[in-house]
């Protein structure tokens, strides 16, 4: 696809995004068929972002409760991080280990992360620490999944085709084992940041002090449709825009497994 | 996928020593739970139950009600709201697939938005959904209705994409026209990639579900296992848990077995392929 | 001895059964894209096999998309007895080269797929069908689905398919390039045997100099892309290699010489595009 043809689609989707809008500010209008109680007109949102933008809501401004979720998501998606890859590449190391701890996982994988909320609730009070756990179980299996199946995905064969060129052991990692297994690591930061900040959402809806989520089940309760959309809004942007780091990141450390991604 | 992955190379074993390895495992950990809390009394109850309490309570919860209802109540008044959510956005979401393959002025309007929205998580819905539903069936049903539709998008504009061209030129020359081309040739074509997604729609929208149920409600799984929060009983929430855990697979299971009834002429593919 | 001209098609009363004329192909805009099939003409006769041979690549499968009525040309037209041929229909019959069976369907509802598009009585469609099966050797597969037959019996189900249409043209597109040698070999005579006894009228492309000569009545050399039509070799129908089986018919020094010859033009073509 040349250059030409992908500003035009981006134009298109641009101009099918204004569109949207427009319906939107169409059914919400006064008198319109949607009640604003139920959707808020988007001048509306707008306003109500910029107060919450400049304003303290329910203790904080809308800066520091996206502070507080990133807090939490980036911690518990971290700490997942640095358990995860290191067991898991243990795991596909040794046999028996993987034997030992895979069965355990599967058992509690079936349950969805955040039905451990509760629970962790219950352990570890209404704190920060109940979320972060709560994320870092979400993130855990991707991490750790992914990991075993980068070390997996390495071909003996490149690895012996190497050796066959003079490559030392250093050379191997560095250049066969590294270059195979970092595009699904960046895969695995991207799901396990993806499933991080699903959860963390609903953990805010249930028990936190601030955060988007707790801005959007407050303004639920209150029935304030406006507060509920800029929360949206914003988890919505936040997802986006952690997903575009990751891929940005993935340019920068892994260019080359991006070729095969488009196409698929 | 990543499963499917790590069982095509052969990780995940289900034969021999790997098997002795788990049972092993699995044994020491109910072992040392059962230690931890019973033998040596480590851990308060109130922390963490002992396997005895836990099954005391699961058999509890089956034959006594629990707030009005005994745990089959529970977890049919869940399947319910997760079927209806799944049912609907299935409804919706393959037409739109479809859609979304055949007509590309189509996909140029609804797809830009879809992406947009795409990164809401379904949990970010349940406060509008409770807004504007309240605690009703409706609430819980258009959470797993957000959680499930993408799933059927997606998989079947893949899967009617990607039905070889020759297919379609074979429908042609033998007299097809739209509609016969799209039911006889192009839907069972894209079937098992739909079937994917079905997998997917089940398992977001069941996870979606115990998301919900914990927010808002009466009844259902997710709900009982908020009450056991409220109450500070360990052993409900972990009633909950495994009850929610054990259906999930089940449903899974049942529904990977279901697509050799469903797409029989996929017998010898599938043999093929694994 | 025999006759290898590169006469124009026989002259018959009324208008070829089927007839390209000018056919000329552009894929993507015209005088910008790729010139795939470049002024080609072709007229087939009732009754006549026209067998289309050269190098990969060069149009000839393209040629018969269009004489197929699947895409339309970019210039030129196609004709049925003198008349614009227009869309896909059940007087044109295709068989494609991997098969195009439907995969969801059994090889019953497969050969009755086209009966049911046009509206075919259903006891008439079972009557077709059961006649179709026994002619291709089917009987015993007609509740299975293709994913559970062998190539070559998929192909015989292809066959069946655009036989049972009962076709005033078949178009047959390399339906035995995806097959291993022996099957093939059967499949040639099978298909040999179905022409001399029902007289169908084919257009049959095919990369095989040998399944040409063997084949058709006459054997139409392409060039390389643009493919434009080299030479026509009318070949004599109805001599020995034609009723006996194919290892017979290659022992034929009519068929050699045939063989010889068609093969010396699609040689120049195939070493002229590598040097390109």
């Amino acid at each position: 696809m040349g250059r030409l043809a992908s500003y035009r689609m981006l134009g298109f989707s641009v101009a099918a995004i204004v569109g949207w809008v427009i319906l939107w500010a169409w059914l919400t209008r006064d008198g319109g068929p949607v009640p604003t109680l139920y959707f808020p007109p988007p001048d509306d949102v707008l306003n109500r972002f910029w107060r919450m933008w400049t304003r303290p809501y329910i203790g904080s401004t809308l800066w520091q409760h996206i502070l507080s979720s990133l807090y939490i998501v980036l911690t518990g998606w971290a700490a997942a991080a640095l358990v995860g890859i290191p067991l898991g590449i243990a795991m596909a190391w040794w046999s028996r280990l993987k034997w030992i701890v895979f069965p355990i996982f599967q058992l509690i994988r079936p349950v969805p992360p955040l039905a451990w909320i509760p629970l962790t609730i219950l352990w570890l009070g209404i704190g920060d620490a109940a979320r972060i756990s709560v994320v870092f179980i979400a993130a855990l299996v991707p991490w750790l999944m992914n990991s075993m199946l980068a070390v997996y995905s390495v071909d003996r064969l490149l690895i012996d085709a190497a050796r066959t060129l003079g490559a030392s052991d250093r050379q191997i990692l560095t250049r066969v084992v590294c270059r195979t297994a970092l595009p699904t690591l960046v895969a695995a930061a991207r799901m396990a940041l993806g499933n991080a900040w699903s959860t963390l959402v609903a953990a805010e809806i249930l028990a936190a002090t601030a955060g988007l989520g707790y801005i959007a089940v407050n303004a639920s309760q209150l029935l304030d449709t406006d507060v509920l959309i800029v929360a949206m809004i914003m988890i919505d942007l936040l997802g986006i825009g952690l997903t575009a780091l990751i891929e940005m990141s993935q340019r920068i450390l892994a260019p080359w497994s991006l070729a095969g991604e488009r196409r698929g | 996928m990543i499963d499917q992955a790590l069982a095509n190379m052969g990780v995940v074993s289900t034969r021999g020593r790997s098997i002795a390895y788990g049972v092993f495992s699995l044994t020491a950990l109910l072992l040392l739970w059962f230690l931890a809390t019973s033998v040596f009394q480590w851990i308060e109850p109130r922390v963490l139950p002992s396997p005895a309490e836990v099954v005391q309570k699961y058999v509890q919860h089956v034959t006594e009600p629990f707030s009005g209802l005994t745990l089959a109540g529970h977890i049919l008044a869940s399947l319910e709201r997760w079927g209806w959510g799944v049912f609907v956005a299935m409804l919706i979401g393959v037409p739109v697939g479809v859609f979304f393959a055949w007509a590309p002025w189509f996909k140029t309007i609804v797809n830009p938005i879809f992406e947009l929205l795409h990164f809401i998580p379904p949990f970010a819905y349940i406060p509008l959904a409770v807004l504007w539903f309240g605690a009703s069936t409706a609430t819980q049903a258009m959470v797993v209705f957000v959680a499930a539709f993408p799933a059927f998008v997606i998989n079947t504009q893949l899967g009617v994409s990607q039905v070889e061209k020759i297919y379609i030129d074979a429908a042609r020359v033998f007299g097809a026209g739209q509609a016969a081309t799209l039911r006889r040739v192009v839907i069972p074509a894209a079937a098992p990639s739909i079937y994917t997604g079905l997998r997917i729609a089940i398992s977001n929208g069941w996870m979606a579900l115990v998301g919900a149920e914990l927010v808002v409600g009466k009844v259902g799984l997710g709900f009982m296992i908020a009450q056991g929060q409220e109450n500070a009983s360990v052993s409900t929430i972990f009633v909950g848990l495994i009850t929610i855990g054990c259906l999930g697979v089940l449903i899974d299971n049942l529904v990977q077995r279901s697509e050799r009834y469903v797409l029989p002429w996929r017998k010898n593919v599938m043999v093929n392929s694994g | 001895m025999m006759s290898t001209t590169t006469s124009a098609p026989l002259e018959l009363a009324g208008a070829h059964k089927l007839e390209l004329q000018s056919i000329t192909k552009w894929f993507g805009k015209k005088d910008e894209g790729i010139l795939a099939v470049d002024d080609c003409s072709l007229a087939i006769d009732k009754g006549e096999f026209v067998c289309v041979v050269g190098p990969s690549g060069c149009g000839k499968s393209t040629l018969m998309t269009i004489g197929a009525g699947l895409e339309d040309p970019t210039e030129g037209e196609v004709l049925i007895d003198g008349k614009a041929a227009g869309p896909p229909g059940p007087r044109r019959s295709v068989v494609f080269q991997k098969f195009a069976l439907f995969p969801s369907e059994t090889v019953e509802q497969n050969i009755k797929f086209g009966l049911q598009m046009t509206g075919v009585a259903a006891a008439e469609q079972e009557q077709r069908l059961i006649e179709q099966l026994k002619i291709m050797g089917l009987e015993q597969f007609r509740k299975a689905y293709p994913s559970e037959l062998s190539g070559g019996m998929q192909q015989r189900v292809a066959i069946a398919r655009a036989l049972v249409m009962q076709p005033e043209i078949l178009l047959m597109d390399e339906p035995f390039g995806a097959l291993d040698a022996q099957t093939r070999t059967i499949l040639q005579e099978e298909v040999q045997r179905l022409h001399r006894e029902k007289h169908y009228t084919v257009l049959f492309i095919t990369h095989s100099v040998e399944e040409a000569v063997y084949l058709g009545d006459r054997v139409v050399v392409m060039t390389r892309r643009p493919g434009r039509i080299k030479k026509e070799l009318t070949l004599p129908r109805d001599v020995v290699w034609k009723t006996g089986d194919i290892e017979a018919a290659a022992e034929h020094p009519d068929f050699i010489e045939a063989r010889r010859e068609i093969w010396a033009l699609v040689r120049e073509e195939i070493i002229a595009g590598q040097t390109n």
